[in-house]
């Protein structure tokens, strides 16, 4: 069959710049990731530069809350939603929940400690010979190794396999599968620090 | 200015540590779209990832300025 005139120009287009293999909602989400993260760290730069130790113990207790409630959700609910999920189904969610997560989380996460150790030094506790302030760096380490370790880098890799020209599905869906996981670790190390947390307020 | 040295030592330390797993991933994607694997759109969007959590950890940075009390 011979191509009519109006099929020629995306067809020349087409060899020229092959289409994106990123789902359109993907820079959306990404957007939106962004505008909801950059919130946390203008509003504690806010509090410091304002001296206002109200809004230091808001945006640590928001920012701590959503991360350790966002983290049992995915661990204690999301892991075994996505296990009862076929693979297909399982990749449709990663390829919207990564980019949608992808600023949000580690900008709740980096807030929540920088707040925490500032309110620590305002009330006198970062004192780095106490068992207890040792405690919490120790489980912040592990978070935060686990974060810029795995979570990142796996939702990274999620990102470049969904723009391949032929994604392997199978491993974006461990890929996230891994991170959901590992979510649930979070979630339990985050229950610790809110129990040291505790401890360090009666003190 | 009262500088928090520890906190903008932490702040750098993190954003080094950031950069180096991500140019490591982001040396891998361009490999894969010289190989004509990967879209260019896979590479515009790490770029893009990329400085976004840059902003937020220099954003971040600047509370090292705010030192308090």
């Amino acid at each position: 069959m011979q191509p009519g005139p109006s099929t020629l120009p995306a067809e020349a287009s087409a060899l020229t710049a092959p289409p994106s293999t990123l789902p359109p909602y993907t820079w959306a989400l990404l957007r939106w990731s962004f505008a909801i993260g950059v919130i946390p760290p203008i509003v504690l730069v806010a509090a410091l530069a304002l001296k206002s130790k109200f809004l230091l113990i808001f945006i640590h207790v928001i920012t701590g809350g959503t991360w350790t409630g966002f983290d049992l959700f995915m661990g204690v609910v999301m892991s075994r939603v996505m296990r009862s999920l076929e693979i297909p189904a399982r990749v449709e969610v990663a390829k919207r929940l990564t980019p949608t997560t992808f600023f949000m989380m580690p900008s709740f996460a980096a807030t929540a400690v920088t707040a925490g150790i500032f309110l620590a030094i305002l009330d006198g506790k970062f004192d780095l010979t106490s068992p207890w302030i040792i405690a919490a760096l120790v489980v912040v380490v592990i978070l935060t190794a686990q974060g810029f370790g795995i979570f990142m880098p796996n939702g990274v890799r999620i990102f470049i396999e969904l723009a391949k020209l032929t994604p392997d599905t199978g491993l974006i869906a461990r890929l996230n599968m891994r991170n959901i996981s590992l979510a649930g670790v979070q979630a339990l190390l985050q229950v610790l620090i809110i129990l040291i947390m505790a401890h360090l307020a009666l003190d | 200015m009262n500088v928090n040295v520890a906190a903008l030592v932490a702040v750098f330390a993190f954003a080094v540590l950031m950069l180096t797993i991500f140019g490591t991933l982001y040396r891998g994607a361009v490999r894969s779209h010289q190989r004509g694997e990967l879209d260019f759109e896979g590479i515009r969007i790490l770029r893009w990832g990329m400085l976004g959590q840059v902003a937020i950890y220099a954003i971040l940075a600047v509370t090292a300025f705010l030192a308090w009390p």
